[in-house]
């Protein structure tokens, strides 16, 4: 029952992500959508993974780390991107921007 | 004639920078348990990417990893600091401190992926950038900080700024509640601070 | 049987996701638009990885998902360096 209910979250923030990414105006926007549904549902869909299937304890143990360099390594990539989108002079659509502030 | 008063400021800069970096060295952990933590995580992640139980695999993988552990044993443990017994630090660490966060960041990342549903479904985005500040000053309390940052609703780390006692953030923020450094601080960064701070200096 | 079936939907509907990212790859108005829907693409084909080494229970193919996962992190780094790099040269 859990693993049915894990699965469809996955796939239903998975989907909200990737309208997210086309709606969205502008690319810190569309980093927002793209990091937290892709980790959220990538880990949701991963642990009903586990919870289905029927092998031993290290196959399970290898699906974690999986799930956990993912939750490492996605918002890292993303921060770098953020970083480098705006070095690159992608202005982005806000009210207040208190990093242009400070650098000049 | 303006330079004197520059050149003092620049002075005391430097020496407040040793007497600091003085008090953080002496409150590090001893070697060999620096040695030991990083053999154990590395045994740990050979044993479960291998996925056989054969004497020869085991054997060649402490090998390879006790070789690697003492090259590589300030990448990933230089920043912790905790006094105490090393069997303590670990039973604090693995029934405390990692539930605590993993339930905290279980939370978390549920309540940001229903918002970003909200927020693409509706459309009522007000982004900024604000600035705020932190009193973390290590690389890896810092990195989590920012992932945890990442994955909290409606924020986004955009960039650190590092002096020589203080830290600030520059975070994006999809809906802009207030300006003050003080209060977005306690909203954004919430009680995942005091956690990293009781493990990482 | 149900979980089965489960699964392969969920296969579907990770590929149907995928393609409609690849909107944003081709039309995106900028290179970091680009980037970011390449890396949300590889997040989901190394969960649509995950997913078929589990319905035809050939385990070995979480290495490849592991491997692909941290290709793409190496690659997504160094395009954003690239991108500081080439503002600062202009």
């Amino acid at each position: 029952m859990i693993d049915v209910i894990l699965m469809l979250f996955g796939e239903a923030v998975m989907f909200f992500g990737a309208l997210g990414i086309l709606r969205f105006p502008d690319v810190y926007t569309r980093l927002h959508a793209a990091t937290k549904c892709d980790t959220g549902g990538a880990m949701s869909i991963i642990l009903a993974l586990i919870l289905i299937m029927d092998a031993p304890g290290v196959v399970r143990a290898k699906f974690l780390v999986l799930a956990f360099l993912i939750a490492m390594i996605n918002p890292m990539v993303s921060h770098a991107i953020a970083r480098g989108a705006y070095k690159y002079g992608v202005k982005p659509k806000v009210v207040v921007d208190m990093y242009a502030w400070d650098n000049p | 004639m303006s330079r004197v008063p520059f050149y003092l400021k620049e002075r005391l800069g430097t020496l407040r920078e040793r007497v600091l970096r003085e008090e953080w060295e002496a409150s590090k952990l001893p070697s060999w348990e620096r040695l030991v933590l990083t053999w154990a995580v590395l045994m740990a992640f050979w044993v479960v990417v291998s996925g056989s139980f054969i004497i020869n695999n085991l054997a060649l993988g402490a090998l390879v990893t006790l070789i690697i552990a003492a090259f590589m044993r300030d990448l990933l443990t230089e920043d912790i600091r905790r006094s105490g017994n090393i069997i303590e630090k670990l039973l604090y660490f693995a029934f405390i401190y990692l539930p605590q966060y993993l339930v905290i960041m279980a939370f978390r990342l549920l309540e940001s992926n229903l918002k970003v549903a909200k927020n693409v479904i509706f459309m009522d985005i007000n982004p900024g950038i604000v600035k705020i500040k932190t009193d973390l000053h290590s690389d890896t309390g810092l990195t989590i900080l920012a992932n945890s940052i990442t994955l909290t609703p409606g924020t986004l780390t955009l960039d650190v700024k590092k002096k020589l006692d203080e830290t600030y953030l520059y975070v994006h923020w999809i809906d802009l509640e207030t300006l003050n450094r003080e209060k977005a601080g306690e909203k954004i960064k919430g009680d995942i601070e005091e956690w990293l701070k009781k493990v990482f200096w | 049987m149900a979980q089965e079936s489960l699964l392969v939907s969920a296969f579907y509907l990770l590929v149907f996701t995928a393609m409609l990212i690849t909107y944003r790859v081709v039309r995106g108005p900028t290179l970091p638009d680009r980037l970011v829907a390449l890396n949300a693409i590889t997040t989901k084909v190394v969960v649509i990885i995950a997913v078929v080494s589990v319905i035809r229970s050939e385990y070995y193919l979480v290495d490849l998902a592991i491997v692909l996962l941290m290709v793409n992190a190496v690659g997504g780094l160094i395009l954003a360096k690239y991108m500081e790099r080439r503002a600062s040269y202009d």
